[in-house]
């Protein structure tokens, strides 16, 4: 039995979001019909909330709320799943500037996996910090879909997909409400704990999934005129 | 880029503008430069029917309010050039014609992140307007990111 | 059902849409725009000027982003008493003028204790890429 999740989403415990949890899962259940998700990962910029519950959500919606965070390092920003206290006392979120390497490693070893984000971004994706220095190493999986690029990205992510094989996810990025689910993964297996997640993201089957909609064409535009 | 400042700046208010006048001609120009036909806006006759029973201005002619010079030198700078990255608007009360506003801002907050355009400091000024009746017409959080 | 010129909370769902209004700004109109704001510097008037503080070219001050994307509000709530108490943007792309836009909207949130509503606003190029995009909230009082 599958399972979809979008494995990135940024809540109002996110700076540049407005989002609270529960629209968020309103808006999936009434999209249910083109975004046919089982859950969502709330990736928080730089922290992890620790302290937020959302038991009483995934009971009101029937869906699935993890909690994972996306940090920024030397190689771009990244995704960390399955954070725990070890991984926090070990690695300051808050810091812009983490050692990439040192934290996919670390990570792995304490229980968790990262996962590079956006890669295909400028600045802040793996694609061009590959351009200057090596590669990284013990890169199991890297976004390939996410619903805040713009163009070229996600297909330069492809590309990096491609050259190195790299596993690859999908995932909304989005810090509002309308945007998520618009990208996800569909892993095979079922997915119904944070644990279950790191450990199908490091071996299980899954695939990046687009529910993005297509622009519609519009008739007519209203000038704006200047009188 | 260092983000090195004085955390004393934090929450500090440095002095009030002076009152600045709400013209007829200014929220005209305001409504023609956006294209704004509202008539509780525009009109009049209309505004007398609406939920105010007189011309208001805009709900964002709140926006268009600023702080002096001597404000920003208080403020720190990072990088070589900044960008308005956003806003936050609450909006309490209306901005009516005759009205006389005044500014009264302090650094919220500061920090630093990633993006597209690289290393980038975020500096966030909030706003707090009022009127010659001593109400509070808005907040305004503005997101100014320097790199 | 509300015609549109007075929208009642009571006639709000959530995944109602605002728009798609498209809008076409001229240069001349983001620099009549920037003038009566008092913020007429290069970046804003001229392309060139632009460029060289590393822009693609004239753009748009963020306030008329912010004011284009109220208006998108205001004129969905009409005169049905419905009051904007809140409008938060981001810029996450420079907006140039002459170029189409297109201004949307959903509901996605209601509050039916204190007659609320929130909405997801954007403003889109062609290539529906969100250059600013925001969140409204709007009261309507008790009748």
């Amino acid at each position: 039995m599958s399972t979809i999740l979008d494995l990135h989403s940024h809540s109002e415990a996110s700076e540049d979001s407005r989002a609270p949890v529960e629209a968020y899962l309103n808006w999936i259940k009434l999209k249910r019909h083109e975004r046919p998700l089982d859950g969502i990962v709330l990736t928080e910029h730089r922290q992890f909330n620790r302290n937020a519950d959302y038991r009483a959500l995934e009971d009101k919606y029937g869906m699935l709320v993890l909690r994972a965070s996306e940090i920024e390092t030397d190689y771009g920003h990244m995704l960390v799943f399955g954070v725990n206290d070890d991984i926090t006392r070990r690695f300051d979120f808050a810091d812009v500037r983490l050692p990439a390497q040192q934290v996919i490693d670390e990570v792995a070893a304490m229980g968790g996996l990262v996962v590079p984000c956006h890669p295909g971004r400028p600045n802040v994706g793996l694609c061009e910090h590959y351009e200057k220095r090596p590669a990284l190493d013990n890169v199991v999986a890297v976004e390939i879909l996410n619903g805040g690029s713009r163009k070229g990205e996600n297909e330069r992510s492809a590309a990096l997909v491609a050259k190195f094989g790299y596993r690859a996810t999908g995932g909304s990025d989005s810090h509002m409400v309308s945007l998520i689910g618009v990208c996800a993964t569909r892993f095979e297996a079922e997915v119904g704990t944070i644990e279950e997640l790191v450990r199908e993201l490091k071996t299980g089957e899954y695939e990046a999934v687009d529910f993005r909609p297509r622009p519609s064409p519009i008739a007519r535009a209203i000038p704006v005129e200047a009188k | 880029m260092a983000v090195e400042y004085d955390p004393a700046i934090i929450g500090k208010v440095f002095d009030v503008t002076d009152p600045v006048p709400v013209t007829a001609a200014a929220v005209r120009d305001y409504c023609e430069a956006l294209g704004e036909t509202n008539p509780l806006f525009t009109d009049e006759q209309a505004a007398r029917k609406g939920p105010h029973g007189r011309l208001c201005a805009p709900p964002s002619f709140a926006v268009t309010f600023r702080n002096g010079r001597h404000f920003y030198q208080h403020v720190p700078r990072f990088g070589r050039s900044g960008f308005d990255a956003g806003k936050d608007v609450e909006f309490i009360h209306p901005i009516f014609i005759g009205d006389q506003i005044t500014l009264s801002s302090h650094v919220k907050e500061i920090y630093e992140k990633t993006g597209r355009s690289g290393s980038m400091v975020f500096v966030v000024i909030r706003s707090t307007l009022g009127n010659q009746l001593g109400e509070t017409i808005a907040h305004i959080d503005h997101r100014f990111m320097h790199r | 059902m509300a015609d549109n010129n007075s929208r009642t909370f009571e006639d709000l769902n959530v995944g109602d849409p605002l728009g798609p209004v498209q809008l076409f700004v001229s240069r001349d109109q983001a620099r009549k725009y920037a003038r009566a704001c008092g913020l007429d510097f290069p970046r804003f008037t001229d392309d060139e000027a632009a460029r060289k503080e590393g822009l693609p070219g004239m753009i748009l001050p963020g306030n008329m982003s912010l004011g284009i994307l109220t208006k998108l509000v205001t004129d969905w709530l009409g005169s049905g008493g419905g009051l904007l108490t809140r409008i938060g943007t981001t810029y996450r792309q420079p907006v140039q003028p002459d170029l189409t836009l297109t201004l949307q909207g959903f509901i996605t949130h209601t509050q039916p204790a204190d007659r609320t509503a929130e909405i997801d606003v954007w403003l889109e190029n062609a290539d529906a890429e969100r250059l600013v995009i925001g969140t409204a909230t709007v009261h309507f009082p008790a009748r």
